[in-house]
């Protein structure tokens, strides 16, 4: 044996089993570029993985994320107040046009029922003095559904704003503080629209309305609730004139307990629908 | 009880707020803030036989009493003007603010204040007291001197 066919076979002998182990490793190492590349054959081995991750992952969500996601909403909300706001404006919008629908749909079902029940003795009662004094019947029955109540009543100094007397059937704010701010905002109003000769009669706010109502030295301010309608109005105004009457004529301008008591009397009971 | 109409007026930043503040509330806070309009508060003062309630009006700054609206002065039973004793340009003028004052009610008191005098050095109280004999009180809204006596004294006024 010469001395390259020695090298030769101890080449082989060294050799072949590192070969056979190569050409194993290189068939798997093809067959995993194929599953890399062969889209189905990846998902058929990813997917359950991901599967059970997912699951996991969506359990954790509101103990994991959810502080981060509030914080998050919190920061842009008071980052972008307008934003907001004009993005729920027409969902609240829709909601109070649904609620109003509602109501209206309620009221005239009522009115439905008090015209269906014409020969009650309410009805027979409203006919009768439809006819003699000529308020029409139907806005009879709109004012008894309407519900308007007299809350608070306010005898204001012209000029100073000062609080003379008031009647409330429950306390409120601090009344003389009520007085000067609703004399400072009436000015305001009727100088800004220079309305010399002219006055401010009322604010609306929400379920309420403050009536104005000017006198020459004083103004009477009623906060109504419910629904005030233009006949409740003059009703009011009506009303009004003859306490301010009563208050003129007994001089008690000057005389707070006196004016209190006299204001209790005339509107604790008062009902506008009654008075009428 | 009586109930009577005082009515602050005053340059931009004199301290009338915190004076009504310190009156109504015994409280200083030292960051400013623009009142714009008019605010409202109240409180009972005790004179020696009488109580009156003052409901105080805290106008909005002005360098002058032309720019307030008139409706805010109608049926005042007090004024106050109120100065910061460190920026002379907050009473130039001052006779003529209080004549202008004086046109809504005749009658009604006015007291000049002098307001801000713990920014004057110590010791010199006094000495510009006596350098601004236009004013009635030296006070200061953020140690609270004399502020309790100023209204008392409007109340006094008012009730003589």
């Amino acid at each position: 044996m010469t001395e390259d066919e020695k090298l030769s076979l101890l080449k082989t002998i060294l050799l072949t089993d590192e070969r056979e182990y190569a050409d194993t490793i290189s068939k798997k190492i093809t067959i995993l570029e194929e599953t890399l590349r062969e889209r189905h054959k990846l998902a058929e081995k990813v997917s359950p993985i991901i599967q059970s991750e997912l699951v996991k992952f969506s359990e954790q969500i509101p103990e994991k994320l959810g502080p981060v996601i509030t914080e998050t909403l919190r920061m842009q909300i008071a980052n972008s107040k307008d934003e907001v706001v004009e993005a729920l404006y027409p969902i609240l919008g829709m909601m109070i046009k649904k609620f109003i629908a509602n109501e209206i749909k309620v009221l005239s079902e009522k009115i439905e029922q008090t015209t269906k029940d014409a020969f009650s003795i309410q009805s027979l009662k409203r006919k009768l003095f439809a006819s003699f004094t000529g308020v029409k019947e139907n806005e009879m029955v709109l004012n008894e559904l309407a519900n308007a109540q007299i809350e608070q009543i306010f005898i204001i100094e012209k000029g100073s704003g000062i609080l003379l007397g008031s009647y409330s059937k429950k306390a409120t704010v601090d009344e003389d503080m009520l007085s000067g701010m609703l004399t400072a905002i009436k000015a305001f109003v009727e100088d800004a629209f220079k309305g010399e000769t002219q006055n401010l009669t009322g604010i609306e706010y929400d379920l309420y309305e403050i009536h104005l109502q000017n006198l020459h030295t004083y103004y009477m301010a009623t906060a109504i609730s419910g629904t005030f309608t233009e006949s409740h109005e003059n009703e009011l105004e009506r009303f009004n004139y003859a306490v301010s009457e009563k208050i003129n004529k007994q001089q008690l301008l000057k005389n707070k307990t006196e004016l209190e008591f006299l204001l209790k009397k005339n509107y604790e009971k008062m009902n506008l629908f009654k008075a009428q | 009880m009586i109930s009577k109409k005082i009515v602050i007026v005053g340059h931009f930043g004199v301290g009338k707020s915190s004076l009504i503040k310190r009156f109504v509330e015994d409280v200083f806070i030292d960051d400013y803030k623009v009142t714009i309009g008019v605010h409202i508060l109240k409180k009972t003062v005790k004179t020696s036989d009488k109580e009156i309630n003052l409901i105080i009006w805290d106008t909005e700054g002005a360098e002058s009493v032309e720019e307030l609206l008139p409706a805010y002065l109608l049926g005042t039973h007090g004024f106050i003007f109120v100065c910061d004793v460190t920026r002379p340009k907050t009473f130039e003028n001052l006779q003529e603010q209080l004549d202008l004052l004086s046109t809504f009610n005749k009658l009604a008191p006015i007291l000049t204040v002098g307001n801000k005098s713990d920014l004057l050095p110590k010791g010199t109280i006094h000495e510009a007291k006596e350098a601004m004999p236009f004013l009635d009180v030296l006070t200061s809204a953020k140690d609270g001197k004399n502020v309790q006596r100023l209204f008392e004294k409007m109340a006094k006024l008012i009730i003589s």
